[in-house]
């Protein structure tokens, strides 16, 4: 890529997760625009961003693709993986090689593997001494990601950090744990909704997701607003 | 029967989710019957008398199940009431052996609403008057919005006696949502309605939650939306 035409891609990025960033915006929204800049801009095939939840484990809440074995093998990252280790040592983790680490973490490496997954970045998203969850990028290749990626992941995930982090600022009546559960548990209603478009549009789960998107992002509405109205079938596509 | 009677066997219904065996008595309340039972049988749940309002209704619900055949079954086999509302008339139902049965019981009128869920068929609501007595339309109505209700608290309560442990992984519930999703648009039910079409699915196969949301979600388990129950029309 250009590295001007890179640069400018990356001042819109940030311009337009400052837009996200008004009054009253979606957790899920930012977030979801978060990692489809990261697959946009960067060197990366895949990302996806955990968030910690009430019982204090990590959970997935958006993704790039919406493929379930995706979705899974972030999940297994969770439970025993880089990103728990990020999540922890609130520190950037490099998996360079999966092959080379398989024995540390047997399920996810094998999972990982399976998907054509080389090597995968796990960064905090932390502002401070808070930490509330991780963003992973996966890459079809091994090696490490390179430095100008790397910095330009952390700049967008700080921004989304502090963009969540402040909006609890402002209406404090809530607590960091609760809104963060609010944006996960707005995935109950998401997976609902792509499981109405896959069957009335008899598409897969990961098209019917892409579909609500668009729709969300051309009516300028929140995802979690287009899928309740998908799930009590007032809106229909 | 006013509107209100049938309001507060609704209320009563819905806040009675703990005690099944008092299920029959909000239909006595409202409709101009001697007796109700609620009983399960059918593909889904055993046959079982789950309540009855006094004996003769205990054993009209009873006598069904031992010769096979009664208003009850009709019911559930043809997904409508059945009703009728003068014996001593001449019925044309083909019971022979159930007519013959009760013919010292005393009844005047009988009435079968089933018991559905989705696909599902749960069991039936059996209503019984000593006198002839026809139902209007607008109580075959309020009896079926009653029906519906019963039919969820029964499911319920079959299937979360049987709660399976260990299905409540970040993952699974995520592709069960999703097929969720999917169920509630075949066939035009709530979220919680196909969530629960989906459990009782598994609790029927004896697998679990997410074998069956993953079937649904490769398309090899579709539902299929079945005809709602005929009103009044019978």
């Amino acid at each position: 890529m250009n590295e001007t035409v890179r640069l400018e891609q990356l001042f819109d990025a940030f311009a337009t997760l400052a837009d996200t960033l008004v009054a009253g915006y979606d957790v899920l929204d930012l977030l979801q625009l978060l990692v489809e800049n990261c697959h946009d801009l960067l060197d990366v095939d895949s990302a996806g961003i955990l968030l910690e939840n009430a019982a204090g484990r990590l959970e997935v809440v958006a993704s790039t693709s919406e493929a379930n074995t995706l979705v899974e093998m972030m999940q297994l990252d969770a439970d025993a993986g880089p990103c728990l280790e990020c999540f922890h040592t609130r520190a950037i983790v490099s998996v360079p090689d999966i092959d080379v680490d398989s024995f540390r973490w047997p399920n996810f490496c094998a999972t990982a593997l399976a998907q054509g997954i080389h090597s995968v970045y796990a960064i905090p998203l932390r502002l401070r001494e808070t930490t509330i969850g991780t963003l992973n990028l996966m890459r079809n290749e091994r090696g490490e990601l390179n430095q100008r990626d790397i910095r330009a992941a952390q700049a967008l995930a700080d921004v989304a950090t502090i963009g969540i982090l402040q909006e609890r600022a402002i209406r404090d009546a809530s607590t960091l744990r609760d809104q963060l559960q609010h944006a996960l548990s707005s995935r109950i209603i998401i997976e609902q909704a792509k499981g109405v478009v896959a069957e009335t549009a008899n598409v897969s789960i990961e098209a019917a997701f892409a579909l609500i998107r668009e729709h969300a992002r051309s009516n300028q509405t929140a995802l979690r607003l287009v899928a309740q109205q998908l799930v009590t079938r007032d809106l229909r596509f | 029967m006013s509107n209100d009677s049938f309001q507060v066997a609704a209320e009563a219904l819905t806040h009675s989710a703990g005690k099944i065996s008092e299920l029959a008595r909000p239909f006595v309340r409202f409709l101009p019957v001697s007796g109700a039972s609620v009983s399960t049988f059918g593909s889904f749940l055993g046959a079982e008398t789950i309540s009855a309002t006094d004996a003769r209704a205990g054993r009209v619900d009873e006598l069904q199940f031992d010769l096979g055949e009664g208003p009850c079954w009709d019911a559930v086999l043809n997904r409508r009431p059945v009703l009728e509302p003068d014996l001593s008339a001449g019925s044309s139902a083909s019971w022979p052996a159930f007519l013959k049965a009760i013919q010292h019981e005393d009844i005047g009128a009988i009435f079968a609403f089933p018991l559905l869920f989705g696909p599902l068929e749960i069991g039936a609501v059996d209503l019984y008057s000593v006198a002839p007595v026809s139902l209007s339309l607008e109580q075959q109505r309020q009896t079926l919005a009653l029906t519906a209700i019963v039919s969820r608290i029964l499911l319920r309560h079959a299937i979360f006696d049987d709660d399976a442990p260990g299905e409540t992984t970040t993952f699974s519930r995520r592709v069960i949502h999703q097929a969720t999703g999917m169920v509630l648009a075949q066939l035009g039910t709530t979220a919680e309605d196909a969530h629960l079409i989906i459990r009782a699915r598994a609790f029927a196969e004896s697998r679990s939650m997410l074998d069956v949301a993953q079937d649904i979600i490769e398309r090899r388990i579709r539902f299929t939306a079945l005809p709602d129950s005929a009103e009044g029309n019978s």
